[in-house]
């Protein structure tokens, strides 16, 4: 019984070891974790976000929920591995969901707690911290933080798949670079840049992150083979595999210490992995992003000292040719000339027409066009103008030498190439300019239909009208004539002047004496008889006087009037009031019914004559 | 197109001796008929007769204009630009002329630029250039005549009101005489300035008046040129753009 009830217990034992994992699941055998290495990054690089699920079994999982992740972008994931182990009868299995998250800013970012249904059950994740320094390109620390969360089952964090491993980067064998053939040009010299992969490890993909740009350059790419080369090179002491992933041609637009800007790779790699039946049933990857260096490039510029007239800013080694389409024409016929210029270098500048303005042509716009092409490295260029032109004249006409120069970078001098001249033959043509014919317009359509007025017609009979009226003798005539008059008008005017003022001063030479021959005849009439007419003339005597020195009429002489002249000649006032109180007493008498004395007569009469004295003194002075 | 130059040929000789009979005509009826060959595209016989009225001493513009159209119609852009200038120096206000001139002017092949003029001068010249010369001289006569009256009379008015009205009217006419005589200097001046044109397909201009010198640049059929000088058969000319050169006298005509 003994026996047999030990091995019922052995059995019952065996059976209660069985029965663990096939017993109803409970709760604390399921576990989530959530981990990101690494935990801290540039700007711009990424990082893995794994979540790993501990669970008898996986019938019944979903996927993390991974929207809630607001600071990231997931490019890439999810990825999934499965494990299974047996360690001393116990088995685990885990699963893990690997993304690959771009952080969106710097600083630190959060992810969140995430949510995953297993078997109708909720679990979450702890949440985590990544931060992100500003910066791109950072690498991270050598010395790497260990992966947040921590690992179970003694199970190497580096087995995480898309983790990446702290013992070593394994992006670190493989790096891009760029390398110009010039690190000094002239402006418009062509600088070839190339952009280089070397690797040690296997090279799934490639991408740019941007497009690059070359600020300060024009930038013509130059073409690499869609199965890029390999080459074997030594850096150090390491050997890699080196693919020239990029080239450009570079023509520097301004002179100065230029920069070609880095340039960004997202590169795919096989990641070596210290397990080799991972790396021998699934393919391992990894994304890394590697950056060229900037590099500077001196731009001289031209030389301004030696530069010719002509120069146009053509940078390289060109040659010239010029034709035309024949050699012979008729006048308004045309002729197409060809002007080509080609060679190594840059004539996206060259804009101006290399064929001069000509004088027995008529010349339109020519129709220019450039094509690019490559000689091994080096651009050429080509430029050609199609001219049309029209010989306005017949005879041997002449297209002048057209001369094109250009800087010779390697030669470090301007260099000209000209054209030998082409003789061509004018026939007249028997177009006539007077009519309208296209090839001599000037304006397109205007011409077409215009023409010159029509003659006129003489319904009033024709005219000489040549002649020049300023030249015309009856001109000279009109202009003379009042010119003459003018002076004849002038002496006559001058002369009366002359005489009215003589005939004045005589006539006040004579006053006194007229007035003394007046008076003489009023003292024959003192009588008392002929009274009045005494005193009419002392009166008249007076105002004679007056009169002949003023050079007036003794009519319109008024008392005030008299008063205004003898004033206007500086008579005193006590001469002036003797002289008024004679007129007045003459006045008087006359006018008077009685007739006045001999006294009275006398007395005016000599009160007269020393008046007349003694203003003919004042007057004088 | 070949006979055409025998029968230019014919008509020449035709319109020469219709020419000589026509000299018993009057210049009415000659202009009459030269506007008929004008109109049957007899452009030849239309020119001998417009140039036989000329020859009459008729110097009508209207004449002048229409000997232009029959040269330019016969494709010498020189003889018509000519005539074109002659008709618009007798009559300037002629729209047709002026416009027959600058559609002629832009046939020539020598393109020269005219020196650039401040536009204040330029309104100056055209108005100048509108008016005829006789008729800025019977301006010019008429100012002057009453400013001269004026003047005669100023001294003969005695009363000071008068003497002032007088005084500032003469002023103000002085000043019209002023811009009249101006004009009028400008009139002449610009009559007596030796305009020429080119009257041959192509011309050397020589560096000096003898035809071993050098070629300084050509000029065209058509092209207008100042005559500067004159030196045995030789005239110096310049362009507007201060090129100039010799030329023979029979290969410009002056205007």
């Amino acid at each position: 019984m003994r026996p047999r009830a030990a091995g019922i217990r052995t059995l019952l034992l065996l059976l209660g070891s069985l029965a663990v994992p096939v017993g109803p699941l409970r709760a604390q055998d399921v576990s989530v974790r959530a981990q990101v290495a690494p935990t801290r990054v540039g700007e711009g690089d990424e990082v893995t976000l794994s979540v790993e699920v501990a669970a008898p079994s996986f019938d019944q999982v979903s996927p993390p929920d991974i929207s809630r992740l607001e600071d990231f972008d997931v490019v890439g994931g999810p990825s999934v591995a499965s494990r299974f182990q047996w360690v001393n009868g116990q088995t685990s299995s885990s699963r893990t969901y690997s993304y690959v998250l771009r952080p969106k800013r710097s600083g630190v970012l959060n992810v969140p707690s995430l949510g995953l249904l297993i078997r109708g059950r909720t679990y979450r994740t702890r949440p985590l911290q990544v931060e992100v320094v500003p910066g791109g390109g950072a690498r991270p620390p050598a010395a790497q933080p260990p992966p947040a969360g921590p690992s179970y089952g003694g199970r190497p964090p580096s087995a995480v798949p898309g983790g990446r491993s702290p013992q070593g980067n394994p992006g670190a064998d493989v790096r891009v670079r760029a390398e110009v053939d010039a690190p000094t040009a002239y402006l418009g010299q062509q600088v070839t840049v190339r952009f280089l992969l070397d690797t040690q490890t296997e090279v799934l993909n490639l991408g740019m992150k941007d497009t690059p740009t070359f600020p300060g350059f024009w930038a013509e790419e130059l073409k690499v083979p869609e199965n890029l080369d390999m080459k074997r090179v030594q850096i150090g002491t390491e050997l890699y595999n080196e693919y020239t992933l990029m080239k450009r041609a570079l023509f520097p637009t301004s002179s100065g210490t230029l920069t070609v800007p880095p340039v960004a790779y997202q590169i795919q790699v096989r990641r070596r992995s210290q397990d080799p039946i991972e790396s021998f049933f699934f393919t391992p990857t990894e994304t890394v992003i590697r950056r060229t260096e900037p590099i500077a490039i001196t731009v001289l510029p031209l030389p301004a000292a030696s530069k010719p007239a002509g120069f146009s800013g053509a940078v390289g080694s060109f040659t010239l040719s010029v034709s035309a389409d024949r050699k012979e024409a008729r006048v308004n016929d045309a002729i197409g000339v060809k002007v080509r210029i080609a060679g190594e270098g840059n004539l996206n500048a060259v804009s101006a027409s290399p064929l001069p303005e000509l004088s027995d042509f008529k010349q339109y716009a020519p129709k220019v066009s450039a094509s690019t092409s490559f000689q091994g490295e080096r651009m050429r260029f080509e430029k050609v103008w199609d001219y049309v032109l029209i010989p306005l004249a017949p005879g041997a006409q002449r297209v002048p030498p057209v001369t094109f120069s250009f800087f010779d970078p390697g030669a470090r001098e301007y260099r000209a190439v000209s054209s030998p001249p082409l003789g061509i033959q004018v026939a007249r043509g028997d177009e006539r300019p007077g009519l309208s014919s296209p090839a001599m317009a000037q304006s397109d359509v205007r011409l077409l239909r215009r023409d010159i007025h029509y003659i006129k017609t003489a319904p009033g009979g024709l005219v000489d009208r040549s002649r020049r009226l300023y030249r015309s003798p009856l001109f000279l005539v009109l202009v003379l004539l009042p010119a003459v008059a003018d002076m004849g008008l002038f002496v006559y005017a001058r002369r009366r002047d002359l005489s009215a003022s003589s005939r004045r001063a005589r006539r006040e030479r004579r006053a006194r004496s007229r007035a003394r021959r007046r008076l003489k005849e009023a003292r024959r009439r003192m009588t008392p008889s002929t009274s009045r007419a005494f005193y009419a003339a002392v009166a008249q005597a007076l105002t004679e006087y007056v009169a002949d020195k003023f050079d007036t009429l003794p009519g319109g002489l008024t008392q005030h009037r008299i008063e205004e002249l003898l004033s206007s000649r500086g008579a005193p006032d006590s001469l002036r009031t003797e002289f008024h109180r004679c007129l007045e007493a003459c006045d008087f008498a006359r006018f008077a019914p009685t007739s006045s004395g001999a006294d009275e007569m006398r007395r005016t009469l000599e009160s007269a004559e020393e008046t007349l004295v003694a203003l003919e003194r004042s007057l004088a002075a | 197109m070949r006979p055409r130059p025998r029968l230019a040929l014919i008509l020449l000789v035709l319109a020469a001796a219709g020419g000589s009979a026509a000299r018993a005509s009057t210049p009415a009826e000659l202009f009459a008929r030269a506007n008929g060959a004008y109109e049957e595209g007899k452009y030849e016989e239309a020119a001998t007769a417009y140039a036989t009225i000329l020859d009459y001493g008729v110097i009508d513009p209207r004449v002048l204009y229409n000997l232009g159209n029959a040269y330019f119609k016969m494709a010498r852009l020189g003889p018509a630009i000519l005539n074109y200038e002659r008709a618009l120096r007798i009559d300037p206000a002629d729209q047709d002329a002026r416009d027959n001139l600058e559609f002629a002017r832009g046939r020539i092949r020598d393109r020269v630029p005219e020196p650039e003029v401040p536009y204040p001068v330029q309104v100056l010249q055209d108005a100048l250039d509108a008016l005829s010369s006789n008729l800025v001289s019977v301006i010019f006569l008429a100012a002057y005549l009453v400013a001269s009256g004026l003047a005669g009379a100023l001294p003969l008015v005695r009363s000071d009101l008068r003497r002032r009205v007088i005084a500032y009217t003469l002023a103000a006419a002085g000043m019209a005489l002023a811009l009249a005589g101006g004009a009028l200097a400008y009139k002449v001046r610009d009559d007596a300035s030796g305009r020429a044109i080119v009257m041959q397909d192509r011309v050397d201009v020589l560096s000096g008046p003898a035809a071993d010198n050098t070629v300084l640049f050509t000029v065209h059929e058509g092209t207008r040129l100042q005559i500067r000088n004159r030196l045995d058969g030789w005239c110096q000319v310049s362009l507007p753009n201060a090129l100039s050169g010799w030329v023979q006298a029979t290969s410009v005509e002056q205007v």
